[in-house]
């Protein structure tokens, strides 16, 4: 994730319609090259506007790609679900990162969290196991008595 | 020439009296919040705003309550004297402080405008438990947040509605709908009309009690208080950046984070660590103020029509 987003800048991560569809079509064959896309079917464009839109994800680093024969064959740089998170934060990182939080009026349950905070969460999330068991057992006993 | 020299004093007084009460916040906020204790978040948060928003107060009031009135009652009509160099240059600073003031909110409201439009986009309304609506996002939205100032929506992403079992849902939303009560994003944006440097800590510590006060508003029992805590910590981990990438205002936040759950595990059992002081305390203050500015209003007049006369000269 923190890969993902120092490689790809704000406009990389917002994707035309066509990007996406390419992009879609990549992460179900896993890699590909333009003429494979073509013939599958899947994709009714001509040659060079897929070519064109797979190079342009290529320089906007969401793809790579290595030479077979005369062409390229590319493949997704990261999943799905990485890129969505990273688009994700670069979002809020773009919003909050010129003046913080209280320059925009915008309120958050949560701003942001940097991944040295990893141990304290699982440290809270420990101490709340401890006091959800804590409130359980101590309303057992309650019920007991009663 | 009597309504350009009427002008020029005013927005020069509304300078001298903005930027010395900003230069007078900017030392004496925390010493002051020490002085004044109010305890509760919510009524912390409150003072702060007061404090952050008190050189512009403080301004308006020098300007429509002393120096015009001292000028219309006191100047001579038939005079042809010049505006003079410093008004001129004291206007000036006016004039730049209400453009950066003014364009800095513009740009906030129309960067957050834009971001909401793309967050809505696609977007499914949810059941609300308030008037203020809820939407569930599948762009590429904060967790959890709400936006807006007149028309103010609760924004929840795809990630956070999947992650959070109804009832910590319920308690993050609530404490979502105690920031639009409060009209926190309307706060914010007068911040950035009444623009000063050097004001982000006062800032920052107001947003931390803001927090701290929704959460508050959020939870009315030790259960509320460990959902909001669980869906902290599993909305934090959904928004994970890296230390590289975070600006130190989020550093900032993500360090408050920590004590913003443990304060939640604490509910209940006696959090304020020291008593507040009493409303009677600020509201004597407040009138003995009153009474020494009624009292002395004559000798302000006088004395403020001194002063213009020589920032005139």
């Amino acid at each position: 994730m923190n890969r993902i987003l120092r490689f790809i800048s704000a406009s990389a991560v917002r994707l035309g319609p066509l990007e996406q569809q390419l992009l879609e079509a990549l992460w179900l064959r896993g890699s590909t090259t333009v003429r494979e896309l073509l013939d599958e079917g899947s994709v009714e464009l001509a040659y060079t506007t897929v070519m064109t839109t797979l190079d342009r994800l290529y320089k906007k680093k969401i793809l790579d790609r290595v030479p077979e024969g005369r062409a390229f064959r590319y493949s997704p740089r990261y999943t799905k679900e990485e890129l969505e998170r990273a688009a994700a934060g670069e979002t809020i990182h773009q919003l909050l990162g010129s003046g913080g939080a209280p320059s925009l009026p915008l309120s958050y349950l949560v701003e942001a969290v940097s991944d040295h905070d990893v141990r304290l969460l699982d440290e809270l999330q420990q101490v709340l196991d401890r006091k959800r068991q804590e409130l359980c057992s101590r309303d057992g006993a309650t019920k007991e008595r009663r | 020439m009597f309504a350009a020299r009427c002008a020029g004093v005013s927005l020069a007084m509304f300078v001298l009296a903005y930027v010395l009460g900003s230069l007078a916040i900017g030392a004496g906020w925390r010493l002051l919040l020490r002085l004044l204790w109010p305890g509760s978040a919510r009524a912390t948060a409150d003072l702060l705003f007061a404090i952050r928003i008190f050189p512009l107060g403080l301004a308006l009031a020098t300007t429509l309550g002393v120096a015009l009135p001292s000028f219309l009652l006191l100047e001579p009509h038939a005079t042809d004297e010049a505006v003079g160099t410093a008004p001129l240059a004291l206007a000036a600073v006016f004039l730049a402080l209400a453009v950066w003031g003014v364009w800095g909110a513009v740009r906030a409201q129309r960067r957050t405008s834009r971001a909401m439009q793309q967050w809505l986009d696609g977007s499914t309304r949810m059941d609300s438990p308030n008037a203020v609506p809820v939407f569930r996002s599948r762009q590429h939205s904060p967790t959890l947040t709400v936006a807006g100032v007149c028309a103010p929506k609760v924004i929840v992403s795809d990630d956070a509605a999947a992650v959070l079992t109804p009832a910590e849902l319920n308690t993050a939303l609530r404490h979502e709908i105690a920031h639009v009560r409060r009209y926190d994003n309307l706060k914010r944006l007068i911040f950035r009309v009444a623009a000063f440097p050097g004001t982000a800590a006062l800032e920052a510590a107001w947003a931390d009690q803001t927090e701290l006060a929704a959460d508050d508003a959020a939870v009315s029992s030790i259960d509320d208080a460990l959902d909001l805590a669980s869906a902290l910590i599993k909305v934090s981990r959904l928004g994970i950046i890296s230390t590289a990438e975070l600006s130190r205002a989020l550093l900032h936040s993500s360090t408050a984070l920590g004590l913003r759950i443990r304060r939640l595990f604490a509910w209940g059992s006696g959090r304020r660590a020291r008593p507040a002081r009493p409303l009677w305390f600020c509201g004597f203050s407040f009138a003995a103020m009153l009474a020494v500015v009624i009292s002395s209003y004559n000798a302000m007049l006088g004395g403020m029509h001194e002063l213009t006369e020589w920032l005139v000269r």
